[in-house]
């Protein structure tokens, strides 16, 4: 039977020992983390958040260390955590990522609208394929399901931003001005994420 | 019949975004109004209206406030839907980038009238622009005392906190979001009537209310003006009422979100959205993806409304609206549509996370295969809708099956193949 394979190959990081595990947070992300703890009854459930946190922390990526950090912080389990966030497609966790990732929707408005031409475009523009990352750790390329956009059909999402309609000469001055881009947008989305859930004082206390 | 504008009136007005111009138009009146009542008059009021849930399954406002338990023992929580994530719906995203006081004033309303003291908005972390306003709307609730200690001087202290997502479709599923929002995996559970409702035990097993962005943003209308007028809006309907935004998209020239009364026929929607782009009407897919197609003979007779549509075989649902041409390939496009289930199936019941797989492979030898193997492909398709839709734990694996059993009611006939039991 010609079942289709629906996961890329997946590289599992090796969690650290125990004793073993260095907290790395900056002040203002673990004031930021106590600041979330307190909108919850439970320490779990800023599981969400605190990833988010360490995904800023560790350069846009989550790899075990970081797990094992949100683990401590939380105290819970590195099994537990490492559990949450493989669930969730925008932590990158199942392979690392580059500076930049482009998010193509695929899903069916915009595979009506011609999504999976604008993908090929990017796809021989970028010289990778999905999931994959340019050897100068630029740009990864991720195919995802609706971003919700649909009246702007084809759609591309780089961190906070969404291209579209997406024509082959908007994926042009795309590429072009992320290449000039010096910060990874991939960390910039991570801080965005952080700052929206928390209240204006709070978010002023964390900077100081 | 025109657009009917009441959440989107003000959506192009960059100044209705921030509370000042929110509040020149007669924003927060609506929650003034409402620490004047008692508790059980601002449902009744909900209840008037006949406002039904606006995320999918139509179920009655009122009924979800009525069900928390009004001898407060422990507390209760507020939760909004706002991790819109059904392919072809995107009129929370206009809402919540628009007009965010809106729902927030919506929010807060709700809170009171089930006596919550914190509430959450679950925003997916694609929608950044979303929780940027929200966030500025929240920040400018508490600096003018709508939200925090002692609200205008009612004695009644709320909070509200925006928690984002990670990119999860099965999240907007409500008990999959309160297990995310709780720090797991966003995995349903139980669900009535094995397990008690949400309002009874929900987020950490305390009373929750929950309700999608489109819900909550009805409510300051409704409060403001009372809920018989709401209910005169859409009366030409059995059941429905108020103002539906459609999210159009598709081969038609003018995409975007449409609020419309209830009773509006389907083919006036079109209208509205320019009409059809690139050739005629072939079919229609009126609720967001998980909802069945309908061919342009059904469209055209087709009166939008819960009752209504579910009379030419559809469903409302959250309001998706994709209109296909002639020259679109039918099992393409429901191979595409149940690709997107078997990728966003979050694998904790067997049904859907094999089921779903399966039957992505089956409509793909039905695009491709020879004459026997596209027989074959239709008996396997009857099989797994038969599991699939009897058998898997929460929505998404029950409506996974409805595009392809729909679409393929006309496709049998193409290939002279029998009527399934199923389709």
């Amino acid at each position: 039977m010609d079942l289709i394979q629906l996961t890329e190959k997946e590289e599992r990081p090796q969690a650290p020992k125990p004793g073993e595990v260095e907290l790395r947070f900056s002040d203002r992300g673990v004031k930021e983390l106590d600041y979330l703890l307190t909108h919850y009854p439970d320490r779990k459930s800023a599981m969400l958040p605190a990833l988010w946190i360490a995904q800023r922390e560790y350069g846009g990526n989550l790899p075990a260390e970081a797990v094992a950090e949100v683990a401590v912080r939380l105290g819970r389990s590195y099994a537990e955590v490492e559990g949450v966030a493989t669930f969730y497609t925008m932590y990158h966790i199942r392979h690392a990522v580059g500076k930049h990732v482009i998010e193509v929707c695929t899903c069916i408005a915009c595979a009506l609208c011609g999504a999976y031409r604008i993908a090929d475009y990017l796809k021989a523009k970028l010289g990778v394929d999905w999931g994959e990352t340019t050897p100068d750790g630029t740009f990864t390329l991720e195919e995802v399901e609706c971003l919700d956009a649909c009246d702007r059909a084809p759609v591309l999402m780089v961190a906070d931003e969404y291209i579209g309609p997406a024509a082959e000469k908007d994926v042009d001055t795309l590429i072009e001005r992320l290449r000039n881009t010096e910060e990874p947008t991939t960390v910039r989305l991570a801080d965005e994420v952080t700052q929206a859930q928390l209240h204006k004082t709070e978010q002023a206390s964390a900077q100081d | 019949m025109p657009e009917t504008r009441l959440l989107l009136k003000h959506s192009g007005d960059p100044e209705y975004r921030a509370i000042a111009g929110y509040m020149a138009e007669g924003g927060y009146v609506g929650l003034k109004k409402a620490l004047t009542m008692e508790r059980q008059a601002v449902i009744d009021e909900v209840k008037k209206s006949g406002l039904r849930g606006r995320g999918g399954a139509g179920f009655p406002t009122w009924m979800k406030w009525n069900s928390v338990p009004k001898e407060k023992t422990k507390p209760h929580y507020v939760l909004c839907n706002a991790d819109e994530g059904e392919p072809g719906t995107f009129k929370d995203k206009e809402l919540m980038e628009n007009t965010p006081h809106l729902m927030i004033e919506g929010m807060i309303i709700g809170g009171y009238a089930i006596q919550a003291e914190v509430g959450y908005v679950y925003i997916r972390a694609e929608f950044m622009d979303c929780a940027r306003a929200i966030k500025m709307a929240i920040d400018e609730a508490y600096e003018n005392g709508f939200l925090g200690k002692n609200i205008l001087g009612s004695g009644w202290d709320h909070d509200i906190y925006v928690h984002m997502g990670a990119g999860s479709y099965e999240c907007g599923e409500e008990n999959a979001m309160m297990r995310s929002l709780m720090g797991e995996r966003g995995m349903p559970g139980l669900k009535f009537p094995h397990a008690p409702f949400p309002t009874i035990e929900g987020l950490w097993n305390l009373p929750t209310l929950i309700n999608n962005v489109e819900s909550f943003a009805c409510v300051p209308h409704i409060v403001v003006n009372g809920g018989d007028w709401y209910a005169m809006i859409g009366a030409s309907t059995k059941n429905s009422r108020g103002t539906k935004i459609f999210s159009v998209s598709g081969h038609v020239n003018k995409p975007g979100n449409y609020e419309i009364e209830f009773g509006m026929p389907l083919m006036e929607l079109l209208e509205l959205a320019g009409g059809m782009k690139g050739g005629e009407l072939k079919a229609c897919v009126p609720g967001g993806s998980s909802v069945p197609m309908i061919n342009k003979e059904q469209c055209e007779k087709a009166i939008i409304g819960y009752e209504e549509l579910v009379e030419v075989g559809t469903m409302v649902g959250s309001g998706g609206c994709i209109f296909l041409n002639e020259h679109t390939c039918i099992v393409t496009f429901i191979w595409r549509t149940t690709l997107f289930y078997a990728r966003e199936s979050c694998g904790k019941c067997t049904p859907c996370r094999e089921g779903s797989g399966r039957l992505v492979a089956a409509l793909a030898r039905l695009r491709s295969g020879d004459d026997a193997q596209k027989t074959a492909a239709l008996r396997d398709i009857d099989e797994l809708v038969t599991v699939m839709r009897s058998a898997s734990l929460c929505g998404l694996g029950q409506m996974a099956v409805s595009p392809a059993t729909s679409a393929l009611q006309d496709f049998r006939q193409a290939v002279g193949a029998p009527k399934g039991a199923n389709t």
